[in-house]
């Protein structure tokens, strides 16, 4: 199971934090929390993965699409914090030069 | 303290629900040697959530009862090793394990077999007797 919190923070940015796996089961939650946060206005959006222990294709399927869909609303959609276990799967994709990983939620959107 | 070599089993039902419970098997068997490194067993569990992934997405056809969807999954440990054998009796698999490639960067799926490929150190997939085995070797730091 994974729960995904979020922080709608008063700059605007929509922060999620998914606590536990993004797998083949958990990557829908992750897409609708991301399109809920984007009809909702907040299209600039931190993937705060602290908390994220697995990362798998499905995972990565639902961070891209999110990005296009908070991209396509005008915003963008950033990681901050992953874990060195998380990092080495956005490297083995090379969807580390995509992402970018950021090194915390609060300067996530400085650049 | 160490146990091994050991192996661990797992059938289950080739359904996205059986995910949560292999994640638990992987954990049992990180519990029995505390020595393998984080980065072997994010790179194995990696290989061996993509392949149960794949059997689960297309092993079987839509119309085949429930019931029959099933998917075996054995763990073995030593210590210069991480073994991982997943079967199914679903259709055969029509791929050239040489040839599997990420696709472009925007694309939201289909990256599940070469991530498993370029994370462990083999990967091979065999069809014998109506039954599909995928091995999953991961060579210890």
């Amino acid at each position: 199971m994974i729960e995904i919190p979020v922080d709608h923070r008063a700059d605007g940015i929509g922060v999620l934090a998914p606590s536990g796996r993004l797998n083949m089961v958990s990557a829908r939650a992750l897409r609708s929390a991301i399109e809920e946060l984007v009809a909702a206005g907040h299209a600039r959006i931190v993937l705060d993965l602290a908390e994220t222990s697995f990362l798998d294709s499905s995972g990565l399927g639902a961070i891209i699409a999110g990005l296009k869909t908070a991209r396509q609303a005008g915003g963008d959609l950033r990681i901050a914090r992953p874990t060195p276990e998380v990092l080495a799967v956005f490297q083995l994709t090379n969807m580390d030069r995509l992402l970018r990983p950021r090194d915390t939620v609060d300067g996530a959107f400085d650049d | 303290m160490t146990e091994i070599p050991a192996e661990l089993e797992f059938d289950a039902l080739a359904v996205p629900e059986s995910m949560d419970d292999a994640h638990g098997v992987l954990e049992q068997l990180w519990a029995l040697d505390e020595s393998i490194s984080p980065l072997d067993r994010m790179r194995f569990e990696l290989a061996v959530i993509e392949i149960l992934g794949n059997i689960i997405e297309h092993a079987y056809a839509n119309d085949v009862d429930p019931r029959v969807r099933r998917v075996t999954m054995t763990l073995t440990l030593d210590s210069e090793h991480l073994v991982a054998e997943l079967a199914d009796s679903g259709v055969p698999v029509e791929l050239d394990l040489s040839d599997i490639g990420l696709p472009d960067f925007e694309a939201e799926s289909g990256r599940g077999l070469a991530m498993a490929q370029a994370s462990v150190d083999e990967m091979t997939y065999s069809r014998d007797q109506g039954r599909n085995t995928w091995r999953l070797v991961c060579r210890r730091a």
